[in-house]
């Protein structure tokens, strides 16, 4: 194994998703990677293809076409070393909160970390006593709301010990409380562990400045990939008088009259009668969405190259 | 131990602002050489922010000399910034006694806050202007 | 239990975690997750084996003594035995019969579609499917796990029901060959059981719903059975016997075909001539010689037929079941990711066009 390739959670080569029963492909043509170690927001509208790339990742279901690799290898064979939370968070309902963590330790008999996935399950102990949200053992799973399965859901991943987390839409049934909780043991897990993370959400603000990766989807491929805050450095949101924007890549141009609005990825030096301003991540991430034919952007780490597969394969 | 309070619409990117409410609680003397920093683990899950954001603070602090990073032990503070802590009590003793008077002036706390910053705008400019605001 | 449906289609890699005592805690884990239907079946058990053993005791005792005091009566009551213990007797043996038949099938059935059915339309497989557990590996042990149970359960049935069923055979006038009887005394049953399990496996599957799986296997699993019961007696070689044996077949044979060769050589099946002849050899030739007839003949099952019956047909059937294992195998291996799905993509696939890098 190359040193390339140990660094490397997911790598996607042209991959390609189509379900027989519908028309277009869910995925078409995706190609990135994502180094290990980072925490990755995944985001997009529904319906992009989240939950397909993530399912593909955690080898649920096969690809079309393309190659995807996951911690250097395939994904089944990487199956003990990645946790996957599903965006429904199935579980048994007729078992209790306890035996349920009890069957993530007997399917995961070679690395199961109870206090983990109890931490996660029941919470720290507070020298209060009870808190809210803190899981009664004896419950069954059925009469869990949906937030406190999401809990269970995730101590089982926990209790994993991965070295890769792929959670789709691990928020959706939570509390603003429980979220910034959870959000705070993920990322605790991944500052003790190097653990890689990947959560898909269709909303970037609860993972901004959490996520120090993001890959956009839309259309069912990737549209933008790479450390947010070089994306950000890498696009100019502009005012101005209209003009010709050759030499420039534009993402979005709104033009009213004589006045322009754009956001563009500087092609060189900007005339001084336009006002620039640097764009949030959300106005980078809906501009992209609004125009489906702005070019797609990766940063360099994040570009999966044939050279770099070369490597990865030699 | 010093609790970081992230401000995510300030602004100020958020590494900067570890780096400053470190500076701060060694200035005040809440910190002192010697003192454990809270490892990456605990601030990430207090605050919910990267962890690399976090080593990246601690990498900045330890660049200037104020901490150093003992292998698997955590990252310690080596010297304080300011006054020896001897000094401050006496400083802040006398600090005291000016509000007492202030206060039995009838000055109100934004009088006394409006007077005493600007003497401090006049005897000790901001030093390099983001220090001013957080 | 020869052929137990474990599975036949993993790639080696896996194959040292296909014993049992690898996969303790995936077995732990289909027991528990499966502990109500697990309950259920050992209760089932406990009942029916409770109204055999009544049966082949004290039921029978019962019903012998009513028949004997009903004979003392009248002769011709002797015929048409009833009596309020004969009567709880008869239908005794009459529903454990059923239920040891059909009983297995259905639970194996169940199992076997609505509970994979179910996993798959709930997700919870592929919860399990993303632990440390291949799905593959996961499917050996939904499959084996009941069929070991069913095999057990069943075990204890049929040797119960074959003591009740022989100890009240002249109570009964039972036929070895009743589809039901010869279903519960013998080992088709346990074959059926384990057909069903994998057939409601493959329904569960392919289709990833609990009750229309149930429904498809279940229809699947009844025409398997109508064509074992059609087929039955051409499952093993027949007798056939000609002239005077054949107006004089053993009193317990299944009687399958008779028929006459006529002078010029033709053999007509299904031709009951001159059966009435039963008075003697030379009635016979008379009858034969009027009719323009060389000889008849009669086919037919003797009861020494039975075992070789019952072992060729759960041959047949558990082969069935194997192919229906093996078709669950492939599915599921098509549909989720295997070991070495990465290796089998064409190299002109990996040219990917992406956007410039910053």
């Amino acid at each position: 194994m190359s040193r390339d390739e140990e660094g490397i959670a997911l790598a996607a080569v042209g991959l390609g998703k189509r379900y027989r029963r519908r028309r277009g492909p869910v995925l078409r043509n995706c190609s990135f990677r994502l180094p290990a170690g980072r925490i990755c927001a995944l985001v997009g509208p529904n319906g992009a293809g989240k939950s397909t790339l993530l399912s593909l990742a955690a080898g649920l279901i096969r690809p079309t076409e393309g190659t995807l690799t996951v911690l250097g290898t395939t994904p089944a064979e990487a199956r003990t070393r990645f946790a996957y939370v599903a965006q429904s968070k199935p579980l048994p309902p007729q078992l209790t909160v306890a035996a349920t963590l009890r069957l993530g330790a007997e399917l995961n008999r070679a690395r199961w970390d109870r206090a983990a996935a109890e931490r996660i399950a029941y919470g720290p102990l507070a020298p209060g006593g009870d808190r809210d949200g803190a899981l009664d053992p004896t419950s069954k799973i059925r009469s869990l709301s949906g937030g406190q399965r999401t809990r269970v859901a995730l101590a089982l991943a926990f209790g994993k010990r991965p070295e890769l987390m792929l959670l789709d839409e691990p928020m959706a049934d939570l509390d603003p409380l429980a979220r910034r909780e959870l959000l705070g043991a993920l990322l605790g897990e991944a500052a003790e562990h190097g653990t890689t993370i990947v959560i898909s959400s269709h909303v970037i603000a609860e993972l901004e400045g959490a996520c120090d990766h993001l890959l956009l989807m839309g259309g069912g491929r990737i549209r933008l990939g790479g450390d947010p805050e070089q994306l950000l450095a890498a696009h100019t949101l502009l005012t101005g008088p209209a003009r010709d924007l050759t030499g420039h890549t534009v993402v979005e141009s709104r033009d009213a009259g004589r006045q322009l609005t754009a956001l563009i990825r500087p092609g060189g030096p900007l005339p001084d009668d336009w006002q620039t301003a640097a764009p949030s991540l959300e106005e980078l991430l809906l501009a992209h969405l609004r125009n489906p034919d702005a070019p797609d952007l990766f940063t360099e780490e994040t570009v999966e190259t044939d050279e770099n597969e070369e490597n990865a394969r030699a | 131990m010093v609790e970081y309070r992230i401000d995510r619409r300030s602004g100020v990117a958020t590494y900067v602002q570890i780096v400053h409410q470190t500076k701060q609680a060694l200035r005040l003397g809440v910190l002192e050489p010697g003192d454990k920093l809270p490892t990456a683990r605990e601030v990430v899950e207090a605050t919910a922010i990267n962890p690399n954001t976090v080593l990246k603070a601690y990498r900045e602090l330890e660049r200037e000399g104020l901490v150093e990073a003992r292998r698997g032990l955590g990252t310690f503070v080596r010297r304080s910034l300011g006054a020896a802590p001897a000094d401050h009590t006496a400083l802040r003793s006398k600090l005291t006694a000016w509000l007492d008077e202030a206060r039995g002036e009838g000055l109100e706390r934004e009088d006394i806050t409006a007077l005493f910053n600007s003497v401090l705008d006049e005897k000790c400019p901001a030093e390099k202007g983001h220090e001013g605001e957080r | 239990m020869t052929t137990l449906p474990t599975s036949p289609l993993t790639s080696p890699r896996e194959d040292h975690s296909l014993s049992l005592r690898g996969s303790r805690g995936l077995v732990w884990s289909v027991l528990r997750l499966h502990r109500a239907a697990l309950w259920i079946w050992l209760l089932l058990l406990a009942a029916v084996s409770a109204t055999m053993l009544w049966a082949y005791g004290p039921g029978f005792d019962a019903a012998a003594a009513d028949l004997r005091q009903q004979c003392r009566d009248s002769v011709v009551a002797c015929h048409f035995p009833s009596g309020p213990w004969y009567g709880k007797y008869d239908t005794a043996v009459a529903l454990s019969t059923l239920v040891v038949a059909y009983l297995p099938f259905l639970v194996a059935v169940w199992a076997g579609a609505a509970l994979i059915g179910r996993e798959l339309e709930t997700g919870t497989a592929h919860l399990a499917w993303t632990q440390s557990v291949s799905p593959a590996r996961w499917l050996a042990a939904k499959l084996a796990v009941p069929a070991l149970l069913i095999t057990a359960g069943t075990a204890v049935l049929i040797p119960l029901h074959r003591l009740m069923w022989n100890g009240g055979e002249e109570l009964l006038w039972a036929d070895w060959y009743d589809q039901d009887a010869f279903h519960a005394n013998g080992t088709v049953a346990l074959a059926y059981a384990l057909c069903g399990l994998a057939v409601g496996a493959l329904a569960g599957l392919l289709l990833g719903r609990a009750l229309p799986a149930l429904g498809v296997a279940f229809a699947a699993m009844l025409a398997i059975t109508y064509l074992g019961n059609d087929y039955r007696p051409s499952m093993w070689r027949t007798v056939t016997v000609t002239g005077a044996k054949a107006l004089n077949l053993p009193d317990d044979s299944l009687r399958l075909d008779q028929g006459v060769i006529t002078t010029e050589g033709t053999r007509i099946g299904n031709n009951l001539a001159c059966t009435d002849a039963l008075d003697g050899a030379a009635d016979l030739r008379r009858c034969m010689a009027r009719g323009g007839l060389s000889d008849i003949w009669a086919t037919y099952h003797p009861r020494s037929h039975f075992w070789p019956l019952q072992l060729a047909e759960t041959g047949i059937v558990l082969a069935v079941a194997a192919l229906a294992v093996i078709a669950a195998f492939v599915l599921l291996n098509r549909r989720v990711a295997t070991a070495s799905a990465a290796a089998s993509v064409p190299p002109d696939r990996r040219t990917a066009a992406v956007g410039a890098a910053v």
